[in-house]
């Protein structure tokens, strides 16, 4: 028998207060066209001199996995799997910036290096001298989901013990409106930044957030496959990447109506990692036994016992289910 | 020379993010790599860019650089010997 997966922790740096939980009763407003993440003081997490070569991109990830590992009691995981949409994109910009400028021979090497998607990922390994599997996911707006599968995959192969899983994405005012023009941010959605860390663990004694019973991602399904796949869970809520944009929400009308339907993205905004914070929302809603009404339109708290489905759908093409289930016994 | 010796503090900081450090912080003579500013082989090629980009002066033998980089007093005599702009 395969032992169980547990999330030990969760941490986000996002619209919402960083690294706690305020967001479930106090939430911080987020709306307009943009809106930018609120940082902690970093220097809790590296000191000036390590942090001068580093972006906010950086910071963040190595801020929430740090914390994440803290807070779960490993300090070398087995794996460390990533997502991000684009990578460390204001670096990517500022060089872009100077090619344009000053063409190609006075290129500045920092914003270079750290113009490569796999920087957060093998920063995390660096500093935390984790040397073991280590990859970066760039799949859009299934980034987060694509690296958890991994992780996933990777425990159930029986390859690692551990891993921490993270999605993160910064987001520069010009490259949001890139990001509008091309459709990944749609009207009545908040463009916004997210970094999100998530320590996995297969059995082990240490306590847990809730455990991770199921994991998919499917491509094109027909509706018959979606039904199929439906009829295998029995939740409380489904935690939906409903934003309010009614196209981007009719990707969800297959789902039953009898289960309430949360939507963390009214809260949190929309990036390409976005559906990270719709995992670790659901994680601290299991460990504190509670859906608050926030992630519910305002209509009142909602009892935790079943589990949460989460739904990413992306593009209304590409899907992908997560349930996780409260501890037992506690 | 001062002058240049403090904008050439300012530009150091600038270009190699150096967040907590103030002009005054750093001592002329003082060596730049190792002890001193502590700085690295990165910030090695930061300040060849910005000695090409900001005082046209394109170093063709990289190996130079640990003698002009010696200290700010050193880095700025070269400069000044050197300019293009």
């Amino acid at each position: 028998m395969q032992e169980k997966i547990k999330v030990l922790s969760a941490k986000q740096i996002s619209v919402q207060k960083p690294l706690c939980e305020e967001w479930m009763d106090s939430p911080e407003a987020c709306s307009g066209q943009y809106a930018r993440a609120l940082d902690p003081d970093f220097r809790q997490f590296i000191s000036a001199g390590e942090s001068r070569r580093l972006g906010k991109l950086l910071k963040r990830a190595l801020a929430t996995s740090l914390s994440a590992l803290a807070d779960g009691g490993i300090a070398n995981p087995d794996a460390i799997v990533t997502g991000t949409g684009f990578g460390s994109i204001e670096n990517t910009e500022l060089f872009l910036d100077a090619l344009v400028r000053d063409g190609e021979q006075m290129l500045k090497p920092t914003q270079f290096m750290q113009s490569t998607h796999n920087t957060a990922s093998s920063l995390i390994g660096i500093n935390t001298v984790s040397h073991g599997y280590n990859s970066t996911y760039s799949q859009k707006g299934l980034s987060f989901d694509s690296a958890l599968y991994d992780a996933w995959l990777q425990f159930r192969l029986g390859r690692i013990g551990n891993a921490l899983v993270g999605a993160h994405d910064e987001m520069s005012p010009v490259f949001s409106t890139f990001m509008r023009k091309a459709g990944h941010v749609k009207d009545g959605e908040t463009c916004s930044e997210a970094a999100v860390s998530v320590l996995l663990e297969a059995g082990g004694e240490r306590p847990a957030m809730c455990t991770l019973e199921d994991l998919k991602i499917v491509n094109r399904p027909t509706s018959g496959e979606l039904e199929e796949i439906m009829s295998g869970y029995d939740p409380d809520a489904v935690m939906t990447g409903r934003s309010g944009n009614a196209e981007n929400d009719s990707w969800y009308s297959f789902l039953r109506s009898d289960v309430p339907q949360l939507a963390y993205k009214p809260l949190f905004g929309v990036s390409f990692s976005s559906s990270a914070l719709g995992f670790y929302a659901s994680a601290c809603c299991l460990k504190a036994g509670r859906i608050p009404s926030v992630l519910n339109g305002g209509n009142g708290d909602i009892a935790c016992r079943k589990g949460i489905l989460v739904v990413n759908v992306v593009e209304g093409r590409h899907h992908s289910f997560a349930l996780l289930k409260p501890v037992c016994g506690r | 020379m001062e002058e240049m010796i403090l904008k050439l503090k300012q530009e150091i900081i600038e270009v190699l993010n150096l967040e907590d450090v103030k002009p005054e912080d750093i001592d002329n003579d003082a060596p730049l790599f190792g002890e001193g500013l502590g700085l690295d082989s990165i910030d090695a090629l930061e300040l060849i860019v910005l000695m090409e980009k900001n005082y046209g002066i394109k170093l063709q033998d990289p190996a130079k650089g640990k003698e002009i980089f010696k200290s700010v007093n050193v880095m700025a005599d070269y400069i000044q010997k050197n300019r293009t702009k």
